[in-house]
């Protein structure tokens, strides 16, 4: 999520390539790993319309300039950028208004503090908004980001999406050497088919020496310590960020053809731990 | 899974050639199709069965097939738009057509790729021109362009409907700035694509529109109807659809009828909402018809005019030569009023309907009535009047007989309820004096008509000189006849008055009181009146009386009131006619004055514009 520029175009296609190799056989069974887990974690985002997310799960932050990724919206508090849709889902809404000084407002919800764990199955059933500038993410950060600082404290981007590019997400993880543009990375595309028009499961598998990303059940990047160009920082506990960005140096500027407002809707996010 | 490091690209793109094969769908089951479902257009050549067609006054050579430049293959479809100048034709536009019509309901969109010569915009592009009655025409409008290759997406707003279709694409693009350019098309085909998403359909550009006083007969048709969706880049985009992709309904056709064309008919008074769908997407956007049923209108005519034609100058009247007018209807910004001649008996009548305020415009030819006296119009309304305002404004150009130059004037006549009334011809015969402020009349070029009737007929807008015009009476105020026991006087010379009262009270006003000798008899006259109050010297308790008595005279206002007054102040005014033909007697009866308390008078009051003679004030059984 905290990264700035675009990737190598080579690796995209790369990418895309090997993405439509899978999604055309579905049902061909992918060799995945056994791996049992129990639930430890999880949100389902009942309740009634209007109603802001569970404090005892979540915090907002608050502001605005996106923490160094140069985002033009305002994080709030308000149901207006953040409540239940009174249909089983949490609503993270990108307004354009006029705001402290900014010309966007959203959110930006946390578990920092109030859930964080090491290892395990981090999944959200989610559908995403669209439109160039819409930054949509699904993302864990290590709970030690106050004491030793990013990259250090190591960033798992579990689904991170362009608004102008509907039908492909990525997968990233970040770390001392190799953050920002160098993040390890790989994007899922649709063939015909977009994120914003249904709901999709993300998810990572993470264990001591691997995360593997998921959507829908489908792996389409493992990355172990051998493919990080530094240290292996994922061997600590990390919380889970939700969040709707508008423009930023990911995604470039909304335009004046940007639909708004632009919400992500999220059914639910459910966290497990390995058992054996 | 492991990661791997590189891959052969040419090995990639068999794999994606190999899946997209096996990843189709199957049709195994389906019924045959009666129609080809051939989705190219234009990919390196003519499609099965294409055809084009120039538009007749285009120039008809515009389009060709280019070899040279291409998006992919070997061929790509070449326009060449003309000079504005070219003796061949000053646009290039046509239509691409199969016969028979193709099958497009497996499809979601059209798709292109184009490019230009220089940036540009084409004027529509779009498929479903069929050369006929292009029942499901969708035009996408501005196509920007320029000398990238980029793709085009137009929607097929719902493909079951297409199950025989052959305007496959048409056209038109005019030169920019006066010269031509070339754009070219290629990949032209249709396609079924899951990355065109979020459609929202629309009928009268998404507003909801509102028709207040509408009546029986009258006829609306619903257009602008579009298509928004969302393009593979998160853009949307908008496109012009065919108004048969619609299915109309109203909530009461009992008050309005919708045909499948859009066409609205209003058929009674009430209320009725026209709504559209789309296959069973509810369109966005609706008409909402208030009607009050059967226009009400005049069966008679005003009376006819009779002054000599060569004291008039007439701007509509069947009784005279009139003068040419430019228009009875410049629909001015914000104006929403309607109009159109009817006849009676044979005669010609204006009618207005919703009048919030109408231009009337003799720009080209200025009136000169700087020798007329007055100003008449008749008019009749089916509206209430009761506290409800006509206003005729009159706009002198000036010298320059043109708007703007420092030297215009204007001046606007009020005229209230009465002399307004419902249902009957009121002949206005307005004196030039009472447009204060109308510095000339010499160059008059508009007139302007207003205020709170939203339906008006009218007849005989003339100005007239209707002679030398006494600027006081000539003769006393008519001697009042009720015997004396049965008066209460505030001002009569043929009564004794009430002791005290003060005519000129300051009340802030600007009117000039005087008391003058009119034919030897005591007479009140209101100079430049807009308000004067009359204090009398103890409260009265009138409560015994039947009615308030005056006498006035005045052929420069056309705006009088009286009130009268008890403590509270409670007090109500009664609107007299004016002006006046010769001295005009008013007996108001008191109850008409409620809440005023009778049993404690303590003033009156006059309100209203012009020189007014007054006489005869008092109370009688």
């Amino acid at each position: 999520m905290k990264k700035y520029s675009t990737r190598m175009v080579s690796a995209a296609i790369f990418s895309l390539l090997f993405v439509i190799l899978i999604g055309c056989h579905k049902e061909d069974v992918q060799k995945l790993p056994q791996r049992n887990y129990q639930l430890t974690w999880s949100d389902e985002f009942d309740g009634m319309a209007g109603v802001s997310p569970d404090s005892t799960k979540w915090k907002f932050d608050i502001g605005n300039g996106g923490w160094g990724n140069a985002e033009l919206e305002y994080y709030t508090n308000r149901a207006a950028n953040a409540s239940l849709d009174g249909n089983g889902n949490l609503a993270i809404t990108a307004r354009k208004e006029s705001y402290s000084g900014s010309a966007f407002t959203s959110a930006r919800i946390k578990t920092s503090g109030l859930f964080e764990q090491p290892y395990g199955r981090f999944e959200a059933r989610i559908k995403t908004p669209w439109g160039p500038g819409i930054w949509p993410a699904f993302w864990l950060l290590g709970s030690n980001i106050d004491s030793i600082a990013w990259p250090q404290c190591g960033e798992i981007d579990i689904m991170e999406l362009r608004g102008q590019k509907p039908n492909i997400i990525s997968g990233t993880v970040h770390g001392p050497g190799y953050s920002g543009a160098s993040g390890i990375t790989k994007s899922f595309a649709f063939e015909s088919n977009r994120f914003d028009v249904g709901f999709h499961l993300f998810a990572i598998e993470w264990g001591t020496d691997y995360i593997d990303f998921f959507v829908d059940g489908t792996l389409y990047q493992e990355i172990t310590p051998n493919d990080v160009t530094g240290n292996w920082v994922f061997d600590q506990p990390f919380f889970m960020i939700l969040n709707v960005a508008v423009g930023g140096n990911y995604v470039g500027f909304p335009t004046n053809q940007t639909p708004f407002p632009q919400s992500m809707l999220v059914d639910y996010v459910r966290v497990y731990r390995e058992v054996n | 899974m492991k990661k791997i490091k590189s891959i052969c690209p040419i090995a990639a793109l068999i794999t994606i050639l190999l899946i997209g094969a096996s990843c189709e769908r199957k049709f195994d089951g389906l019924p045959l199709a009666t129609y080809p479902t051939t989705p190219e257009v234009f990919v390196d050549g003519f499609s099965s069965g294409l055809y084009y067609a120039a538009y007749g006054t285009s120039k008809v050579t515009a389009f060709s097939v280019d070899y040279n430049i291409k998006y992919t293959g070997v061929a790509s479809m070449k326009f060449e738009v003309p000079d504005t100048s070219d003796p061949n034709g000053s646009y290039a536009g046509g239509v691409f057509g199969t016969n028979p019509g193709r099958d497009l309901s497996g499809y979601n969109v059209l798709t292109f790729w184009a490019k230009a010569s220089e940036p540009a915009n084409i004027i529509e592009v779009g498929f479903g021109n069929d050369m006929g009655a292009s029942k499901y025409q969708v035009t996408l409008t501005n196509l920007a362009v320029n000398s990238n290759w980029m793709q085009y997406y137009i929607l097929i707003p719902n493909p079951s409907l297409l199950k025989e279709e052959r305007g496959m694409f048409f056209y038109a693009a005019a030169p920019k700035n006066g010269r031509g350019y070339t754009f070219w098309i290629d990949d032209l085909k249709f396609e079924q694509l899951g990355t065109i998403a979020h459609a929202t359909f629309g009928i009268l550009n998404g507003n909801d529109s509102i028709k207040d006083n509408v009546e029986t007969g009258d006829k609306y048709t619903i257009t602008d109807m579009y298509a928004t969706y969302n393009l593979p880049t998160g853009i949307n985009q908008k496109v012009g659809l065919a108004v048969a992709y619609f299915t109309f309904t109203s909530s009461n056709p009992a008050v309005a009828t919708v045909d499948v064309f859009g066409n609205v008919v209003i058929a009674d008074s009430g209320w009725a909402v026209i709504t559209a769908k789309l296959g069973d997407t509810d369109a966005e956007g609706s008409l909402t018809i208030h009607s009050k049923g059967q226009s009400v209108g005049p069966t008679d005519l005003p009376p006819t005019p009779t002054f000599a034609p060569d004291k008039v100058i007439s701007l509509y009247s069947d009784a005279y030569t009139n003068v040419i007018v430019d228009t009875w209807n410049t629909h001015w910004l914000y104006s929403t009023a309607q109009n159109m001649e009817i006849q009676i008996s044979g005669e010609n009548v204006m009618r207005y309907w919703e009048l919030n305020f109408v231009g009337i415009e003799f720009t080209s030819h200025p009136i000169d009535a700087s020798a007329m006296s007055h100003f008449n119009i008749d008019i009749w309304t089916p509206n209430p009047t009761t506290e409800k305002t006509f206003k005729i404004k009159l706009v002198d150009f000036g010298e320059n007989g043109m708007l703007g130059g420092d030297d215009d004037s204007e001046a606007e006549v009020v005229i209230a309820s009465p002399p307004l009334a419902t249902q009957q011809w009121i002949s206005l015969s307005i004196p030039m004096s009472a447009f204060t402020g109308l510095l000339s009349r010499s160059h008059l070029a508009q007139l302007i008509l207003s205020g709170d009737l939203p339906d008006v007929y009218m007849d005989n807008v003339y100005f007239s000189d209707n002679g030398a015009q006494p600027t006081e009476p000539t003769t006393a105020a008519p001697v009042p006849t009720f015997i004396a026991a049965d008066v209460i006087s505030v001002f009569s010379d043929h009564y004794t008055n009430l002791a005290g009262t003060d005519f000129y009270p300051d009340w802030g006003q600007t009117t000039v009181v005087s008391e003058v000798l009119i034919a030897g008899n005591n007479t009140l006259k209101y100079t430049g009146l807009n308000y004067q109050g009359i204090q009398l010297g103890a409260n009265q308790n009138v409560s015994s009386m039947g009615y308030l008595h005056l006498d006035f005279w005045s052929v420069t206002s056309v705006s009088l009131s009286v009130f009268l007054i008890s403590p509270g102040p409670v007090e109500k005014a009664y609107t007299l006619t004016v002006p006046t033909s010769g001295w005009a007697s008013a007996d108001i009866p008191l109850s008409f004055f409620s809440p005023v308390d009778l049993t404690d008078i303590i003033q009156f009051k006059f309100e209203g514009n012009g020189d007014i003679y007054i006489d005869n004030i008092l109370f009688h059984k």
